[in-house]
């Protein structure tokens, strides 16, 4: 059930290109981190490029942008930080204060990001899923004219079990994976060396499995972490960095892979 | 690999709904049809319960008339979601369902 009037409605967002959803079925694979950089690294790219956080219940987009709850009052949504277009709970909530909600609350607020929020005109509006299969993936995939999905795992089994099944639910919906990032897939060590500290091959398998591209591995760097916490991801803080080209890298093939998308693809009215 | 399963045109004819699908094929499914193959979940539900014959109209059902859609818009790339005249609007019907519910037409005889 989805309330009075049924499921979302559709939401038009006719000044928005492309609309690429950053998933993972499982928690803790850095999904945010990738989020933002990735949004980062589109816009270096020189697209307009706005950053949704659709995650209700844990918002991460205000923190990893130095930001944080703000005076509805007095503040205009989306708010602007690097360039970048925000939307977030966490700019309607206070971080200590749990949002406990049930789905349909969920999904009117993810709805009410996507077509009240005034974002303009943009190249790609990155969006910030939660983990798993639940309310705000569902409202996503029936309302908003979704380009595709980048599934982000790291390389062990457990990784791959829930991201599995974030592919399989865009199967399901008819939504296109774009991709597969493998995050945290390395270590590169003083010695030079490479370490695959949480084994290999996962996000190889996932692609393989899904029939969807390898888009990148990102390798582990401890700064990704503390820019995170910092409020400034660390393409914007360190763009030289092995991983920041990577970044800029992924962000590449998600432009080659959107655009070589028919961008028509809505199904008929039907005439009653 | 094949094209997946889409309509290419769906409307009203009689008591039910026509589609066109990109497969070539032309199917009708009657209101009565879809709604008895409602997938939300509290007809689930009702569905999986043996029938009560002794069932009583609501005095919305009977004020609502002869069941027919007052409404049918698309849910993304994959489904229709249906509003019927006695209000009930909670069903996403998939493609993939909505081809199931419905019989494929016979193509008009060119020989006549």
């Amino acid at each position: 059930m989805h309330g009075q009037h049924g499921g979302p409605q559709k939401v038009a967002l006719p000044g928005i290109k492309f609309i690429i959803a950053v998933a993972s079925g499982k928690g803790g694979v850095g999904k945010s981190t990738v989020a933002a950089n990735l949004a980062l690294a589109l816009q270096m790219h020189g697209q307009r490029v706005g950053l949704m956080d659709a995650d209700i219940y844990g918002p991460s987009v205000p923190m990893m942008f130095g930001l944080g709850l703000v005076d509805q009052a007095k503040t205009a949504f989306p708010i602007e930080k690097f360039g970048l277009k925000l939307m977030s709970m966490g700019f309607l909530v206070d971080p200590n204060q749990a949002v406990i909600w049930r789905g349909p609350k969920v999904a009117q607020a993810v709805s009410t990001f996507l077509g009240q929020v005034d974002w303009g005109v943009l190249d790609v509006l990155v969006i910030d899923l939660p983990p798993g299969t639940g309310d705000a993936h569902l409202t996503l995939c029936q309302s908003a004219p979704l380009t595709g999905a980048v599934v982000v795992t790291t390389p062990q089994d457990v990784s791959l079990i829930d991201a599995r099944k974030g592919v399989k639910m865009f199967e399901e919906v008819r939504v296109p994976v774009l991709g597969i990032v493998e995050n945290m897939s390395y270590f590169i060590g003083d010695d030079g060396k490479r370490y695959e500290i949480f084994r290999s091959g996962g996000g190889k398998k996932l692609a393989e499995e899904a029939g969807a591209p390898l888009l990148c591995e990102l390798p582990i760097d401890p700064r990704v972490g503390i820019c995170g916490d910092t409020g400034e991801p660390i393409v914007q803080k360190y763009p030289d960095a092995p991983i920041s080209v990577a970044y800029l890298a992924l962000a590449q093939r998600v432009l080659e892979e959107s655009y070589s998308r028919p961008s028509d693809e809505m199904l008929p009215d039907v005439m009653l | 690999m094949s094209q997946p399963l889409k309509p290419k045109s769906l409307r009203r004819e009689g008591d039910g709904l026509k589609i066109e699908w990109n497969d070539g094929v032309t199917t009708f499914a009657k209101w009565s049809a879809l709604r008895r193959g409602c997938p939300c979940a509290s007809c689930r539900d009702v569905q999986s319960k043996p029938s009560d014959p002794f069932k009583v109209l609501s005095a919305k059902e009977v004020a609502a008339g002869p069941l027919q859609p007052t409404a049918m818009a698309a849910r993304g790339h994959y489904a229709y979601q249906i509003t019927w005249n006695d209000g009930h609007d909670s069903g996403i019907y998939s493609l993939d369902l909505l081809r199931s519910l419905s019989t494929p037409v016979e193509p008009p005889s060119s020989s006549s």
